[in-house]
């Protein structure tokens, strides 16, 4: 079996696609749960670009960072789990579809 | 030779702060030391929290303008690093948010009473978003700069989310959660493929590199920069990042939309000059990408006042229809940004824009907080009908705050837009400056439609149901105050306002 090398390119290809996928899933997906999923998600290609940009770079500024957003994402989800649990008090459900008080 | 190493790595001068970075700092630990000692005070059980957490919030917020006065005429100053900059700009900002802070608290105070809310929380939570905004527009870090923001926007969250047994605003919160959020996550993509294609995540270092070595404006670079951009323009609302605020601001408590129409876009704002000006917009470096930037930022400007203002027109709901009327305002602001680089008085005519914006519409919603019902009902244009007759000191404050956001002279409304527009035709921007007044033409309509049910019309429904309260009355008389100074004595704050972009300037380079 031949070995592959993996090359700077493929790896923010990854990420960047990581990063889409989350984006999209906020878009589209009706779950509030998994929209905060998503948004997890898009953090984490962001962490990902930061380590392999430090890496490329030689500098780490970048992993440095990662440390920072990890610990900002965390209170991010509890702020938000937060909320979710107090819409669903409310509302009785987790479902984006039904979450339209403020449209009339 | 291990220990040596890090000996030499480890640079002491990053470890100590001066004197006068000490100094420089007082007013961040002040607010930090306050919001704290209220956090502490609102969860001890055997004492009552509410007089002693809204007077330590007073006492903070008060302490704090006090502490920036101080060190406003300080010489401009870098700490930890170079992460952030204490800075003339940086001075008056914070002045802002602590003074928007403040009328915040003053006009909640009683609110909460009658929503039957009266939790600290809330005050600290204030708190936390001023200190959250006084490093925003002091970090010239991006890394630095997220952070701060995100500890503005959790708080906001969470106040959003305040009346937690009502549904309007749960959802309004989650709404503003979760694209508040993924616009954080964005703009961080963004900072990432900045600092990828630079090797540094300081703004000045980034406008450095560039500089020197233009040819490091590469794809990556540009895609990081509008990534930036775009969290930027969905911050303050622009069009068409803008769906998400007439909801929130509908949802959302009364004082506390004035306060996130104020503080959080004058804060964005703040953020958004040092970052574009770091880009290198209005510098020679590679011109296309500044005319796709400068285009872009044209777009969204039309767009945002055209569309601000027309859906304004079609509203009942006076929040709904104040939220509107604040994405037109930020259409103005953002004609300041486009044109900051092209006249002589640079960015200082869109910091007064700020500032008037800020009294102006605080002020309106401290009377709108004062007027409505439980659950911010009562807040329709025929609920205000005939309320000459009963409050008419309140509805001669909303009568300055609309003529104000409706640019009538001598208010500050008028001056600000009047440097503005004229900044505008010195950049010669002459199209941009068309629209704007015709914008303008048009939100006259909703404004003095207002002002038409308060005072010509015939009242109806239940006559006045509460006293004011004297700190609600402070804090409207003290925005009247300052709308009307600010409207008769322009000159004087684009004085400050220069100063402050002049520390700025100085700064970039």
């Amino acid at each position: 079996m031949g070995t592959m090398a993996v090359e700077t390119w493929m790896v923010h290809a990854f990420c960047a696609t990581i990063f889409c996928i989350g984006l999209v899933g906020i878009l589209i997906r009706r779950n509030i749960l998994v929209v905060l999923m998503c948004i997890e998600l898009m953090l984490n290609a962001v962490n990902l670009t930061f380590v392999s940009f430090s890496k490329q770079l030689d500098h780490l500024g970048g992993q440095m960072s990662v440390f920072f957003i990890i610990t900002v994402a965390a209170a991010e989800s509890a702020v938000g789990l937060g909320l979710v649990i107090a819409l669903f008090r409310t509302l009785r459900t987790v479902d984006t579809d039904q979450i339209q008080l403020l449209k009339e | 030779m291990e220990t040596q190493a890090a000996q030499t790595l480890i640079r002491s001068d990053l470890l100590t702060l001066t004197q006068n970075q000490m100094e420089m700092l007082l007013p961040y630990a002040w607010v930090f030391v306050g919001a704290a000692v209220a956090l502490v005070l609102s969860v001890i059980r055997f004492i009552s929290p509410k007089w002693p957490v809204f007077i330590v919030s007073l006492l903070t917020l008060g302490g704090g303008v006090w502490a920036t006065e101080k060190v406003i005429h300080g010489e401009r100053l870098l700490a930890f690093n170079n992460m952030m900059i204490f800075d003339h700009y940086s001075s008056v900002f914070n002045i802002l948010f602590l003074v928007s802070a403040a009328v915040t608290v003053l006009a909640s105070f009683r609110y909460l009473d009658k929503e039957g809310l009266q939790y600290p929380e809330y005050y600290v939570l204030i708190l936390f978003s001023a200190l959250g905004m006084m490093l925003m527009a002091s970090s010239i870090d991006l890394v630095v700069m997220f952070i701060a923001l995100e500890l503005m926007s959790l708080a906001v969250y969470s106040l959003v989310g305040f009346r937690r047994a009502d549904r309007k605003s749960n959802e309004a919160a989650m709404k503003y959660f979760v694209l508040g959020s993924a616009a954080s996550a964005i703009l961080l993509y963004g900072v990432a493929l900045l600092y990828g294609s630079t090797g540094s995540t300081n703004i000045l270092d980034i406008l450095a590199t560039i500089e020197k070595t233009p040819a490091l404006v590469t794809p990556v670079f540009s895609v990081g920069a509008w990534l930036v951009m775009i969290g930027f323009l969905f911050k303050v609302a622009s069009v068409p990042f803008h769906m998400w605020m007439p909801d929130v601001y509908e949802g959302s408590p009364a004082p506390i939309t004035g306060f996130m129409t104020t503080g959080l876009k004058a804060a964005a704002f703040a953020t958004f000059i040092r970052v574009t000006m770091s880009l290198g917009y209005g510098k020679s470096i590679s011109a296309v990408f500044q005319h796709h930037m400068h285009d872009a930022l044209w777009v969204c400007a039309v767009l945002t006042m055209v569309i601000g203002n027309l859906v304004a027109l079609a509203q009942v709901n006076l929040k709904r229809m104040l939220a509107y009327s604040s994405i037109a305002h930020t259409g103005y602001l953002l004609i300041g940004l486009i044109v900051g680089p092209g006249n002589e008085n640079g960015y200082s005519p869109m910091i007064v824009y700020l500032i008037a914006y800020a009294a102006m519409n605080l002020g309106a919603f401290v009377v709108m907080s004062m007027l409505a019902g439980r659950e911010d009902h009562g807040l329709n244009l025929h609920d205000l009908a005939g309320l000459s007759s009963r409050r008419p000191w309140l509805a001669f404050a909303m009568v300055v705050f609309l003529f104000s956001l409706a640019g009538i002279p001598p208010t500050a409304g008028f001056a600000g837009k009047y440097m503005l527009l004229y900044s505008a035709v010195q950049a010669g921007e002459i199209p941009l400056v068309v629209i704007a007044v015709l914008c303008s033409a048009i939100s006259v309509y909703y404004y003095l439609r207002v002002i038409v049910y308060m005072y010509m019309k015939e009242p109806a429904g239940s006559p006045a149901n509460a006293r004011a309260s004297l700190w609600s009355a402070l804090a409207t008389t003290g925005m009247v105050a300052i709308t009307m100074i600010v409207g008769l004595q322009p000159s004087q704050v684009l004085n400050i306002a220069k100063k402050a972009v002049n520390s700025l300037v100085v700064a970039a380079k």
